[in-house]
């Protein structure tokens, strides 16, 4: 696996100059994707921060070829750019292999796009789709997604005297990847850049579907000051939250086990968008948090261990 | 209040029992004031994980008799067409409101009127139309949205109130009151449990031979009545006028300024403004056309309503045409230009 200095000197995907919020972690990871690998790669953006964020007309912050279409399809859109590509090969208009990246935020992955990424995955496309989740739909203004956890509030989940916030729990997507029986699996965090560039790296170079799930907190949706961010992703994966792991062949790795694991008020509690519930009258709330990610959590370390 | 806020309310006041919605700038605020206001009243707020699930809620809440609307921008309308297609073949009471910005495609996120074509039109398959608002105030938005729900409960369909990106931000004082009701017909047709009485059935399905060829001319002699009954124009000295310029929706408001201006310039102008879209004001238009005066269409696309006003013409003086698309705003100056040169054309009759 590539060493972060080596990884430092190659030219990034990214360029700065994007219009990303200050403090913001996405470009962490798109940073990362020539520089993890020496394959050429395509990049198609599904419609979010990170979409508008770059491509603001008449820029580009992508220094590689770049397509974005709509919300619900960036995965569908992938799979059209990967089959051409496989056609060119096999007619010899080209020997060269390219890779094929779909990036989409939790509202263009979990909800709105997440018929046109099951079906990418299902039919085998040499694809990897990373998901970088925010919690919400931040683009437009932080409304909830099916990727916002219990009990945040945001401008359509808000906090009143009766309900606190966002009423159920988030699904999760990694899980519903998992089950679709594809080469490579993995979630990931923005504070751990060698597991993260490992990860982006296998997503890419593995031969078929794979499915990145990246922790992203975000600067206005959660709440936090600009210089919080890698803070609260590794508060994510200490907490268990957000554990490290991947799935290869239906291989389970967790990748990070915390030595003590920090209860989720930790991580809660330093974000605004949670900030109610510290009130007494919805502590059943944090008890139901708890408990799911402790279920999420014995569940891994079940699937690890029946793995070995 | 803002135009996106203060057509949430109005729908509340219309009693609106259900609100389904996804996000999508610039109508934002109508998600969020919905999901704060809706339970207050012990109503619906839901948020949906795509436009095409918003349309679907409607559909479903709107077949159990109860009053439902959803609300996005341009890109979220167009995918909202299935549904709407099926609620006028099914005969659905709803309202929809597109608070447009530009396109096409993704387009921006400014202010726009380029999807005259699909409200006016149906947008969607098959032999339909929906009844279409272009208000041109915050005010007008209100009470278009309070007529709206009564309109799609009396002749069963979908209406659209079309806003745009600067009507849905912009801030107005409103009265928000409810000036208007009608006698509606019960709702005999609505899915509320069999029990005691007949199935109902609400279907867009129609496949003995000619039966879907009956629903469609049931539903044309249904639009025939909106055209003769529900057109809504206003109309500013146009007995004198020399030209006549047709806007609606934000666009009418700059036109109303420039026409102001010519006005003090001595020059004869007035203005035709389309309240109603589908319907259309033809017949207000045509009789202007009775005398020789020039027709200035003013929208922000690249000509959609032109058609209109030019099919209610029907060849008989001439209309021109200034249009800004792609979220292009038009200044009072630059309309106020296209007056004065029209003026030099309106003294020579054709």
């Amino acid at each position: 696996m590539p060493k972060l200095q080596e990884m430092a000197k190659k030219e990034a995907a990214f360029s700065s100059g994007h219009r990303l919020c200050a403090g913001c972690p996405v470009p962490i990871f798109t940073k990362m994707l020539t520089r993890v690998t020496d394959y050429d790669i395509v990049v198609g953006s599904a419609t979010g921060c990170l979409e508008v964020a770059s491509s603001i007309f008449p820029y580009s912050a992508w220094k590689v070829p770049w397509i974005h279409t709509a919300f619900e399809n960036a995965a569908a859109m992938m799979s059209g750019v990967e089959t051409l590509h496989k056609v060119h090969r096999r007619k010899n208009k080209t020997d060269k292999k390219i890779k094929c990246v779909a990036i989409g935020g939790d509202g263009g992955t979990y909800d709105i796009g997440i018929q046109s990424l099951s079906a990418a995955m299902e039919r085998g496309h040499d694809l990897l789709y990373i998901c970088y989740d925010n919690g919400a739909y931040m683009n437009t203004g932080i409304q909830r997604s099916g990727a916002t956890p219990l009990g945040a509030a945001t401008t359509t989940t808000p906090v009143g005297t009766v309900v606190a916030g966002k009423q159920q729990q988030r699904k999760d997507l990694t899980r519903i990847m998992i089950a679709h029986h594809i080469p490579y699996v993995a979630q990931a965090s923005i504070h751990n850049p060698v597991d993260l560039s490992n990860k982006i790296k296998k997503g890419i170079e593995i031969d078929g579907p794979a499915f990145l799930n990246i922790l992203s907190p975000c600067i206005p949706g959660w709440r936090i000051a600009p210089d919080m961010a890698v803070e609260l992703a590794g508060l994510g994966a200490e907490t268990c939250f957000w554990p490290l792991y991947e799935v290869e062949d239906q291989n389970f790795k967790v990748n990070y086990e915390p030595k003590k694991k920090l209860p989720v008020t930790d991580w809660l509690f330093t974000q605004g968008r949670f900030r109610h519930l510290r009130d007494a009258k919805w502590s059943h709330l944090v008890q139901d948090f708890q408990t799911r990610v402790d279920q999420q959590w014995d569940w891994l370390l079940g699937r690890q261990a029946a793995t070995k | 209040m803002c135009g996106n806020e203060a057509l949430a309310e109005a729908a509340i006041i219309a009693g609106c029992d259900a609100y389904f919605g996804y996000p999508i700038t610039p109508q934002n605020e109508v998600p969020a004031y919905m999901a704060r206001r809706m339970p207050q009243e012990g109503r619906v707020f839901v948020q949906s994980e795509s436009e095409l699930a918003a349309i679907s809620m409607v559909f479903g809440a709107s077949a159990t008799g109860k009053r439902a609307m959803t609300s996005s921008s341009s890109p979220g309308i167009s995918l909202m067409q299935e549904g709407i297609s099926y609620l006028a073949g099914a005969e659905l009471p709803a309202v929809v409101v597109n608070v447009m910005r530009g396109g096409p495609g993704l387009g921006n996120i400014a202010p726009s009127q380029a999807d005259y074509f699909q409200a006016t039109r149906g947008g969607g398959h098959g032999d339909y139309r929906t009844i279409v608002f272009g208000p041109s105030s915050v005010q007008e938005l209100v009470d278009c949205m309070i007529l709206a729900f009564d309109l799609a409960d009396q002749y069963l369909m979908p209406v659209m109130v079309l806003a745009d990106g600067i009507l849905g931000q912009m801030m107005e004082p409103v009265v928000l009151e409810k000036k208007t009701s009608r006698e509606l017909p019960a709702k005999d047709w609505a899915l509320t449990g069999a029990k005691d009485r007949d199935q109902n059935i609400v279907r867009s399905l129609w496949l003995k031979e000619g039966a879907l060829e009956a629903h469609n001319n049931k539903l044309q002699a249904r639009y025939e009545q909106i055209q003769r009954d529900e057109v809504l124009c206003e109309q500013y000295e146009v007995d004198d006028a020399e030209i006549v310029v047709v806007a609606y929706g934000i666009a009418a408001r700059i036109v109303r300024g420039a026409v102001t201006r010519a006005r003090a310039e001595g020059i004869k102008v007035g203005w035709i403004r389309p309240i109603t879209l589908w319907p259309f004001p033809t017949e207000e238009i045509n009789k202007a056309a009775d005398e020789f005066r020039i027709f200035l269409n003013v929208e922000m696309s690249s000509g959609q309503m032109v058609e209109d006003v030019k099919l209610a013409v029907a060849g008989k003086t001439p209309v021109a045409f200034h249009g800004r698309p792609g979220g292009g705003v038009p200044t009072v100056d630059e309309i106020l230009d296209k007056i004065r040169q029209l003026t030099l054309r309106a003294k020579i009759p054709v």
